[in-house]
């Protein structure tokens, strides 16, 4: 297991915003969790950062403890965060938003290779090198800040919600590219998805969050038609789908 | 028209030292959300300096006597150290604070500071004399002479800038402080050490303040444990009229700033001239009521105050 | 256990912060009366002038959320108004030359003179909080620094109406402590009695979340103007209070000594709260008394000068590092004794 995300709490204050949630991940693995607005997907991905520190449980990165360490130690250690809402650094332009993925990194020649390289997975940030980041558009700096967290050489990657804002046929292309990756560089992805439909066709294995607490986890080959998701995500019970009520 | 010319170099002269002070606030701004009320006073312990520690009524000149070069490097570095030991002494432990908390953070460590000047010095001005050729005259053309400071303020302050430009687009700390002052959090989670950058911005912002001592104890003449409060407060004028959260932004303001109050200077009518200070702020306050965000406008600014 | 179980007493509780504060401060008043010492009658009026003020900073930072640099400029405006009618009748022209026949020629009682002054005070602080408040958080409190340092060079400078940098000298020495003390749980009621009010917490609203507040139907502008004019007004009166103490008055005791003061004992003692206010004054008070004692010798032992102030920066500086919601935790006083909540305590309030 490279990830172990073991019965963490999470709160905002006093608010508890995940309970005793776990979410495991193994190497080469692209791993989806799903559940409706408020679920606390995000807060998962930000308590894996670092960011948020949680007040119960642990998180095991390869077999060492992680939460309690600063954000920039989490990324130091190879995992890398696609946050909500994409945030590029706008007043940057691509190329030194891309250079900022490699703060972590000493190895001056990989660098410069692996920056060829990303310039040739996303060829639009080729041709817009120069532009600032602000000017692109969703799409773009989806690819961007994709493009940005590789740079940091990750062994696993998080996003959260790439499909945010983007056109169906761009977010295609997004989960083309990173299904792509997995399979080049054997990167391991933990993403977030608001849409169980798409988290079942890109992902391994689905977990569904609701009001905290996870609900339901499996092999998407199992979950595929959809109706245990349904029911974990909405919180229906079997047999009650008129009831509409959703348990909080 | 010669006297326009005069009262050009000196609006520039006096705006490119405004511009300066207020770089070195926006500088922590940018990157804390701190308004620094300490900035003048770091300028105030930077011309302390230069005297022997003693509340005799002459000052004994004792940094302030040493070839020029050395005292400018010794002068900047005692300011700087001050600057990064309030970080880590001080601003650093709220740094999770709001914004007005760090104000108030910075006024009490300004006014501390101000009253340790005052029990190691005294509190009567001191009369200090440094590089005293370049408080002479030179003659640009026939009928125009101008201080040969004012000059020297206007080259040191674009030096500094361009310095500064080069800095934060061509080095990789520099473009990481960029970000940093952005998106602070993000920039953290692609593994850019917060602290660092954030320590690098008081160098920087101390460094300033240094040179800006040296520059304004050279024009004055004067050491006393206020002067640091009034020019404080053109700093954060110029800094929000020209746009909080963006160092051209400062830039701008420092100079407008500058400007407006030399030609007020110029020509407002002898008994009005001592209000010259409150027509400054009367106009920043009608061009604030006008365009509340400040002059230079960036997605930065409109989120940030 | 004192139940709250008839209407005086549950009057008293609902009250609490207020009346409790009031009775701490009549107990001190009333020792420092009773002992006739001289000198600490000094300080107490001194503290009590000071909880007029720090009262009206609680009524604007802690209610806006907005740090004002300010107020103690409301100060001189209402100490120099009183000064104008109630200075020196036989000495005033030769002080302040330029004023107009009218103030030269009346002497007014010293507390219709006071409240004049406080009304000043809110007329000026309507004028400029017009500008500032419609500026956001930051830059409002910088407007308000800018605002403290403009009246302050125009006072000095505008010496025909206030000798400038010397001193006025001859106000009638009216303000006794239970003159201060009167005053004082004035400036206590309507600062506790505004915050609880609903403009209080329209404003109170704004300052956790400015955004909220406007989607919410909150005149955010409205409110912080009326919180500053307010507080500009009790400021005012704390201005005569404080030259009919001294007898006298001077610009340069309304700069950055004052400013630094007052705002200490408010944050100190808690921002968002009217004991931490009190509780600021009298900590702030004895710590500042002990040291200039100190400054100035007990027996052969002295410390440098200037160290109550570097004393006071330094309390401020810990306390904001290590307790930012100040010694009160931003809490009022309560009832300390427990409610009756039983079933059968509920039966009897109701008979």
């Amino acid at each position: 297991m490279l990830l172990e995300v073991k019965d963490i709490t999470v709160h905002y204050s006093r608010l508890p915003a995940l309970r005793e949630v776990s979410v495991t991940v193994d190497e080469g693995e692209i791993v989806c969790i799903v559940g409706p607005n408020g679920a606390g997907k995000s807060t998962t991905l930000l308590a894996i950062s670092g960011v948020l520190n949680p007040t119960h449980g642990e998180i095991l990165f390869d077999g060492d403890k992680i939460n309690g360490m600063s954000a920039e130690a989490v990324a130091r250690s190879g995992i890398s965060q696609v946050p909500e809402g994409r945030h590029v650094f706008t007043t940057l332009n691509v190329e030194e938003n891309l250079r900022i993925g490699t703060s972590i990194r000493k190895d001056r020649e990989n660098i410069e290779k692996d920056f060829k390289h990303i310039l040739e997975i996303f060829p639009v940030l080729a041709e817009r090198r120069k532009q600032a980041a602000g000017k692109l558009s969703g799409g773009e700096q989806q690819m961007l800040v994709i493009g940005r967290a590789l740079l940091t050489n990750p062994r696993i990657m998080t996003i959260d919600e790439p499909s945010l804002g983007l056109a169906p046929n761009l977010v295609d292309r997004v989960y083309e590219t990173l299904i792509d990756l997995r399979r080049s560089r054997g990167l391991t992805l933990l993403i977030v998805e608001q849409s169980s439909e798409r988290a079942l066709k890109a992902a391994d294995r689905l977990y569904v969050l609701r009001s905290g607490q996870m609900q339901l986890e499996g092999k998407a080959a199992d979950l595929r038609d959809g109706e245990k998701v349904r029911q974990a995500y909405f919180g229906f019970e079997e047999g009650s789908a008129d009831d509409g009520k959703v348990a909080f | 028209m010669d006297y326009i010319i005069q009262t050009v170099i000196s609006a520039l002269s006096v705006g490119s030292f405004y511009a300066l002070g207020a770089l070195g606030i926006g500088l922590l701004f940018s990157v804390l959300r701190l308004i620094n009320f300490a900035h003048g006073d770091f300028i105030t312990v930077g011309g302390f300096a230069l005297i022997v520690p003693s509340s005799a009524v002459v000052a004994t000149v004792a940094i302030g006597g040493l070839h020029p070069a050395i005292m400018v490097v010794a002068i900047v570095a005692i300011v700087v150290a001050l600057a990064v030991i309030s970080y880590f002494l001080v601003f650093q432990h709220s740094q999770t604070s709001s914004p007005a908390t760090m104000m108030i953070v910075s006024f009490a460590l300004g006014y501390t500071l101000q009253n340790l000047i005052v029990m190691i010095y005294g509190g009567r001005p001191k009369a200090v004399n440094i590089f005293p050729s370049l408080t002479g005259q030179v003659q640009l053309s026939d009928g125009v002479s101008v201080q040969i400071l004012q000059l020297v303020i206007i080259a040191v302050t674009w030096i500094l800038l361009i310095a500064l430009v080069l800095f934060l687009k061509r080095t990789r700390v520099g473009v990481q402080m960029r970000a940093a002052a952005e998106d602070f959090r993000m920039a953290r989670m692609l593994g850019v050490n917060g602290k660092n950058v954030i320590a690098l911005a008081f160098v920087l912002s101390g460094g300033l303040a240094g040179i800006m001592s040296i520059l304004f104890v050279t024009q004055t003449g004067v050491l006393i444990f206020r002067m640091g409060v009034p020019i404080m407060l053109f700093f954060f004028i110029a800094t929000v009229i020209g746009g909080m959260g963006s160092l051209v932004g400062a830039v701008v303001g420092g100079y407008s700033v500058g400007i407006v109050s030399v030609v007020l200077s110029a020509i407002l009518p002898e008994e009005l001239r001592g209000f010259r200070d409150a027509c400054v702020f009367i106009l920043v306050i009608v061009i604030l009521l006008a365009r509340p965000q400040g002059i230079v406008l960036t997605k930065a600014a409109k989120e940030r105050v | 256990m004192i139940e709250a179980n008839t209407p005086f007493l549950r009057m008293v509780r609902s009250f609490w912060p207020l009346v409790s504060l009031s009775l701490l401060l009549l107990i001190i008043v009333a020792a420092v009366d009773l002992s006739g010492d001289i000198i600490l009658a000094q300080t107490l009026i001194e503290g009590l002038v000071r909880i007029v003020i720090v009262a009206a900073l609680y009524m604007f930072i802690g209610n806006s959320g907005i740090i004002s640099f300010g107020h103690i400029g409301f100060v001189m405006v209402g100490a120099y108004a009183t000064a104008w009618q109630t200075c020196c009748p036989y000495t005033r022209e030769m002080f302040m030359p330029g004023l107009p026949e009218y103030l030269l020629n009346t002497s007014h009682h010293f507390i219709p003179a006071i409240l004049l002054g406080g009304l000043l005070a809110a007329l000026v602080a309507l004028i400029a909080g017009f500008a500032i408040m419609r500026m956001s958080g930051i830059a409002a409190s910088i407007g308000t620094f800018a605002f403290m340092m403009v009246l302050y060079s125009a006072y000095l400078r505008w010496s025909t109406w206030t000798s400038g940098a010397s001193s006025v000298i001859g106000l009638p020495t009216t303000t006794t402590p239970w003159v201060g003390y009167v005053y004082a749980v004035i400036a206590l009621a309507a600062a506790y009695f505004y915050s609880r009010s609903k403009w209080g917490l329209a404003l109170r609203s704004s300052r956790d979340d400015e955004v909220a507040a406007k989607a919410a139907g909150v005149n955010v502008f409205g409110q912080r103007l009326l919180a500053f004019v307010i507080s500009a007004f009790f400021c005012g009166m704390a201005g005569g209070l404080f030259g009919h103490f001294l007898g006298m008055l001077t610009v340069d005791s309304f700069y950055l000594g004052m400013t630094f003061i007052t705002l200490s004992m408010l944050v100190v003692g808690g921002m968002q709260s009217l004991t931490g206010a009190v509780v600021g004054v009298i900590m702030l008070s004895v710590v500042i008394d002990v040291l200039r004692r100190l400054e100035t010798g007990v027996g052969s032992f002295s410390i440098p000068s200037s160290s109550a102030e570097v004393g006071v920066g330094l309390i401020l500086l810990i306390i904001l590092i290590f307790r930012r919601t100040g010694l009160t935790g931003n809490a009022e006083i309560y009832w300390p004794f427990k409610a009756d909540i039983s079933s059968s305590g509920a039966m009897k309030r109701q008979s």
